[in-house]
């Protein structure tokens, strides 16, 4: 296998072309698709044409239930909504249609419809440019969630999305675009519902998504400057969660740090943790410690916005609170 | 309303403020002075200017994520609608809104919106209140083509129209004769038809398409329409054709951009015609330049030299009593 550097961006479009040059089941729909501007697109409207690339008016109610109601008639669409934010305009299609309708037809339909979104903040983009909400999809049956955080896995879980059977969203964060990473040229696929253990360790367990990966990868850096070690674990898909990865780490190391961009309340990181107290509790020596965006819209300006968002230095204050916590002895 | 050589007066003040404050802008994120990229209004002028002309101060706008013309229009302070583009602590919303969001009730602007078309359905509820209160009030807003096919303004229009809601729904088509989003030519047109104002007759609205870039036209239709919403006959749909200021992009000839666009650049030609009436006279332009020139650079000035925000700011307005 040959093997390049490719940026993130570059991945996505490498597996969407090579995935439409297999199947002539998928084509590509979203505001803009069509435009040379569009790294993850650009280049596609001109190998397979415009009925295959299609620019949609800015409708996404529309645009999104066409995805789904192409997906059970037997097409691949790959629905882009630019940024998850706008995806808020069709929550009936996503959250109701496309997510439940196999199960209210008891199976007797399939909806394999990938719909990507770029998410998160870091831009000062304001409120409704700037929200990671997968948690918000994770929440509702039947929608899969795949969050890739470096290139390798975005090709590989975007093929895997377009082969699979269910609808799902897929998450790039803003910020990871022009991200450059080793990236086999054949097509290949990294499965669903198994996290990565990114670096091995011995003192706690960060469980992180997204960039948040590369936030915890930094924290964790630094950690062993402090003489103890953490072991990062990208789960690389939120829904299917690959409990069992996570457990075991917990188990060796009996810490937990859940680092998360999406708003706290109810969200995947309060998730992973109910999980680990849940099936895991007699592994814990700390309380688990979630690192995630409080519970505030994200705000426009800069250094309000960097209050908000997880970073290394609020890693690196969870990591030491669970590795100096000690247990009440009565 | 009567045009006055006064209503000539301000509405050339109004286009030219909003023109500086906007090259101002322009030159503010070209230095890094905002921490993102502001989408600008720069040409469009006579729309929101012969539209605003009409309103009150209670009357109520909705606007988009191309705001500055409509806040300006709406009677905006510069010097806080500035200093909220810097997210400074004395900008309109604190440094917390930025341009997609900015707003001022006060003055019932409420305001810019970073999802397309979103504003639409909230101005049917500003109308509905100014109804079910029995003021004369009305609800103005603006969209541009592309949220024409947002899913909720064909629900507004109906709404709007079934419930004689006194509210003015105002389209700026500014891509008339090429269908494009983002500068981009798109495969497939987002149109079907020349007109939106076409679907109005669709909800049983009165609606007309007219030349946006011709200020006394803008605002000759924009009076009937305010007149009927404040004399409580209901909805009407007004399409005005602008053309927007998109400056060079890659892969197109700049020059003839720039020549096509000067010759549908609404302030030279309201201008020529002031003068060609004697209704302004070169002093009278020169004052009205130099006095908005003034404002604008005050407000830059002020803008700069504001605070940030502290950054408790960042954790409070979430509710208004409680936690978060």
């Amino acid at each position: 296998m040959v093997t390049r550097e490719l940026t993130f961006a570059q991945a996505l479009n490498e597996a969407l072309r090579q995935e439409m040059r297999r199947d002539p089941r998928i084509f590509v729909m979203g505001e803009n698709v069509s435009s040379d501007r569009r790294q993850v697109t650009r280049g596609l409207m001109k190998e397979f044409g415009r009925a295959r690339v299609r620019d949609t008016p800015i409708s996404e109610a529309s645009f999104v239930g066409a995805g789904v109601g192409a997906a059970i008639a037997g097409m691949r669409p790959v629905v882009e909504l630019m940024l998850v934010d706008f995806a808020l305009v069709a929550m009936d299609q996503i959250l109701n249609q496309a997510a439940k309708t196999r199960y209210m037809l008891g199976g007797k339909v399939r909806v394999p419809l990938t719909m990507r979104a770029l998410y998160g903040a870091g831009t000062s983009s304001g409120s409704t440019h700037s929200e990671s909400l997968y948690s918000l999809f994770a929440h509702i049956p039947g929608l899969k969630v795949v969050i890739p955080s470096n290139p390798y896995d975005a090709k590989g879980l975007l093929i895997s999305s377009l082969r699979d059977d269910d609808p799902k969203l897929f998450f790039e964060h803003r910020l990871l675009n022009r991200l450059r990473g080793p990236v086999p040229e054949e097509p290949y696929t990294v499965p669903f519902g198994k996290a990565e253990v990114k670096i091995k360790g011995e003192d706690v367990t960060i469980v992180a998504t997204g960039l948040m990966v590369h936030k915890a990868l930094e924290a964790a850096a630094r950690l062993t400057e402090e003489g103890f070690s953490a072991e990062v674990i990208d789960p690389r898909t939120i829904v299917p969660l690959d409990k069992r990865t996570i457990l075991d780490s917990v188990k060796k190391t009996s810490r937990l740090v859940i680092v998360d961009e999406d708003y706290e309340r109810c969200g995947f990181a309060s998730e992973v943790a109910a999980i680990v107290a849940d099936e895991g509790f007699n592994h814990l020596s700390a309380p688990i410690k979630r690192v995630a965006t409080p519970n505030v819209p994200i705000p426009y300006n800069p250094n309000l916005e960097k209050q908000v968002l997880p970073d290394e230095e609020k890693i690196m204050k969870a990591m030491r609170s669970v590795l100096t916590y000690k247990k009440f002895k009565g | 309303m009567p045009l006055t050589k006064e209503t000539f007066s301000n509405l050339y003040r109004v286009m030219v403020r909003i023109r500086k404050f906007e090259e101002a802008a322009r030159r503010l994120r070209a230095e890094r002075k905002f921490p993102t990229g502001v989408s600008l209004y720069t040409g469009q002028e006579a729309a929101a200017t012969g539209v605003c002309a009409h309103l009150k101060k209670d009357d109520y706008l909705t606007s988009t994520h191309r705001p500055l013309g409509h806040c300006i229009a709406k009677g905006a302070d510069l010097k806080r609608l500035m200093a909220e583009l810097c997210a400074k602590a004395t900008g309109y919303n604190k440094g917390k809104a930025g341009p997609y969001h900015v707003a001022d009730p006060t003055i019932g602007l409420i305001g810019a919106n970073g999802i397309v078309g979103a504003g639409i359905p909230m101005a049917a509820g500003y109308a509905l209140a100014h109804q079910l209160k029995g003021s004369d009030g009305v609800a103005v807003c603006f969209f541009g083509e592309g949220a024409a096919n947002q899913g909720v303004i064909q629900e507004t229009l109906n709404l709007a129209s079934v419930w004689g809601l006194p509210l003015v729904f105002v389209c700026e088509n500014s891509a008339p004769e090429s269908p494009q989003m983002l500068g981009h030519r798109m495969n497939y047109p987002q149109l079907n038809i020349k007109d939106i104002s076409v679907r109005g007759v669709a909800y049983g609205l009165p609606s007309a398409t007219v030349e946006g870039n011709d200020v006394l036209a803008v605002y000759e239709a924009a009076g009937e329409a305010v007149k009927r919403a404040r004399e409580g006959k209901g909805p009407t749909l007004l399409e005005f054709k602008t053309y927007r200021y998109r400056g060079p992009f890659r892969g197109e000839d700049a020059g003839q951009l720039e020549e096509e666009w000067r010759k549908k650049d609404p302030i030279p030609s309201f201008r020529a015609r002031l003068m060609e009436r004697g209704l302004l006279d070169q002093g009278d332009i020169e004052g009205i330049e130099r006095e908005e020139g003034k404002a604008v650079e005050e407000a830059v000035k002020f803008a700069l030299e504001s605070p940030e925000p502290s950054l408790e700011e960042a954790f409070t307005d979430v509710f208004e009593i409680g936690e978060m």
